[in-house]
């Protein structure tokens, strides 16, 4: 009776495998069955175990996990900001992209009625797509709105301003859009053609450098995210050497043995992609007021945004592929050194 | 179930550890490996459970041959192998329960399933009160019984032991080698590492002997 015991007694309930009615002298050695259902249960079982007592192991040292959490977040949340700083500027300038503008200042001796027959005249033109004109009086009165200057022209005996035709070429090219300056300017009734294309043009070659710079930038850091998430969880791994030993002893897997520290390195990206993401929220939310005060005073409605759904989910997914490839270097390289001697 | 075909091991700084080693251990068999510290008992038993590989030769465990085994076929063969250490290679930073349980955890046993096995094979070992304490807290002889627990607790076909009594005195010695005589009789396959021939000798089963890393007796 004792002799049987222990070794047949678990068998009777665990009747998954049809194997157990096989003779008495072959239960001991019996081998567990198990189906792919459940295989798939225990995969899913182990996942959700694994993730989460590797949260908790994270939790058990609060003030270190803090820590590498912390330098994540600085490292994510540098080029995050000016990421969406840079969106911001772009936005700015977006309404002005793809319609170089031209404005013709037209002679101060040309009377009103003669600037006006001068711009429809230049409406019959085909390679003009637009035109606006501003007469004299309509400028002085922009002026006097929007300047702050309104009571020294109200002193004025004469109006200053030119009459101005504001139009857009339908050329685009840089070149050609120097002739046609030059075409007009040789017009006797303008007095001055000025192409707004030059400050754009520049404004946009160092937005392309910012946003090069950026992305330098971000590569460094994201590198030295993968590193610190690298290092952190090569020493998780020196720490649990004897676990991962024993493991692999009684039959883990390679994928077995990783599991736990590539989820740490998923918590730590998670975790890190938060907090950079609190921080840079912040961040906006502290200029929002400033900038709006700096627009007010150029007479323009600034809306800043912070990062966006889109940047959010961005960053998360940044964040957590680091956080997770940290992990998946870091396991690769040193979890093949560990085995049992 | 065990199965050695002119096997050696030669280990890179040229010291032979087994020369030629020939030998057929059947289901069910249990039978003691002995002979002096440095004979070659640790690398016999070692290359059986793939932590090690042999220069020359065949190795043939539960049906399957270790020489065609790939590197994500290993695991599965060390699953339908139990082993007890010398040195028991507990994990402190866990109670007895627990290091019970990693093998099952490996395999993917249910919680539920995995606790009754648990304690069944802590019942066999004698220590189904000990489960929630830290194996530190545990005598040496106690925690040998945990390690034992360990290996026979998803029942492996063989039954591998390293020096299983090396620390342990002579009555609970005795009391170690009875416990792997009991599992021998459900059908499992026991080979033991031993040096104690006293105990071996009384145990009256198959011994073979090593010496310098030939195998000198089978019987």
């Amino acid at each position: 009776m004792d002799k049987r015991r222990g070794a047949v007694r678990v068998t009777p309930r665990a009747t998954a495998a049809p194997a157990s009615k096989a003779a008495p002298a072959k239960r001991g050695a019996e081998h567990h069955k198990v189906d792919l259902k459940g295989h798939s249960e225990s995969w899913v079982r182990n996942h959700s175990e694994v993730s989460r007592s590797s949260l908790k192991r994270l939790l058990a040292t609060p003030l270190a996990t803090f820590m590498t959490v912390a330098v994540l977040a600085i490292a994510l949340t540098l080029p995050g900001f000016l990421f969406s700083a840079l969106s911001n500027l772009q936005q700015l300038t977006q309404g002005w992209e793809g319609e170089t503008r031209l404005s013709l200042y037209l002679q101060p001796t040309l009377s009103s009625e003669e600037a006006d027959r001068f711009s429809r005249t230049l409406l019959l033109r085909d390679d003009i797509a637009a035109i606006d004109y501003i007469s004299a009086e309509q400028g002085l009165l922009e002026f006097k709105r929007y300047s702050g200057f309104g009571e020294v022209v109200e002193a004025l005996k004469e109006n200053p301003l030119p009459a101005v035709v504001m139009l857009i070429p339908k050329a685009q090219a840089a070149k050609d859009l120097g002739l046609l300056r030059a075409s007009f300017e040789a017009m006797p009734e303008v007095q001055e053609a000025i192409l707004d294309l030059e400050w754009l043009q520049r404004l946009d070659a160092m937005l392309a450098v910012a946003k090069r710079t950026v992305f330098v930038l971000g590569l460094l850091l994201g590198v030295a995210v993968l590193l610190v998430v690298g290092n952190t969880i090569k020493m998780a791994i020196e720490s649990r050497r004897d676990e991962i030993i024993v493991s692999k002893l009684v039959g883990a897997t390679d994928a077995w043995v990783r599991r736990p520290f590539l989820y740490t390195g998923f918590w730590y990206g998670l975790s890190g992609a938060l907090l950079a993401w609190l921080v840079i929220q912040i961040a906006w939310m502290m200029l929002k007021t400033p900038a709006a005060e700096l627009a007010n005073l150029y007479h323009s409605q600034i809306e800043l945004h912070g990062l966006g759904v889109i940047g959010s989910l961005l960053l998360l997914a940044v964040s957590l592929l680091l956080g997770w490839l940290g992990a998946w270097l870091s396991v690769r390289r040193h979890l093949r050194e560990i085995e049992p001697r | 179930m065990i199965h050695f075909e002119h096997v050696s091991k030669r280990y890179s700084e040229g010291h032979d550890a087994l020369k030629d080693i020939c030998f057929t251990l059947q289901t069910g068999e249990l039978a003691f490996l002995t002979g002096h510290s440095g004979a070659g008992k640790s690398t016999l038993l070692k290359l059986i459970m793939l932590m090690e590989q042999p220069t020359a030769g065949h190795i043939q465990v539960c049906d399957q041959q270790l020489t065609h085994l790939g590197r994500h076929e290993i695991p599965f063969l060390r699953r339908s192998i139990g082993v007890v250490f010398q040195n028991h290679q507990l994990l402190f930073d866990r109670s007895v329960f627990e290091n019970v349980a990693l093998p099952l955890q490996i395999c993917g046993y249910s919680p539920q399933d995995a606790a009754r096995r648990v304690r069944a094979a802590l019942d066999k070992v004698g220590l189904l009160d000990r489960e929630k304490m830290n194996p530190l807290a545990l005598s040496s002889g106690e925690q040998q019984r945990v390690g034992i627990a360990r290996a026979i607790v998803h029942k492996p076909k063989v039954l591998l032991a390293d020096e299983p009594t090396g620390n342990l005195d002579p009555l609970l010695s005795e009391e170690i080698m009875r416990l792997f005589e009991q599992f021998n009789r459900v059908g499992t396959t026991v080979l033991i590492a031993s040096h104690d021939l006293s105990l071996i000798k009384r145990m009256g089963r198959r011994v073979m002997t090593l010496r310098s890393g030939r195998l000198i007796a089978d019987g």
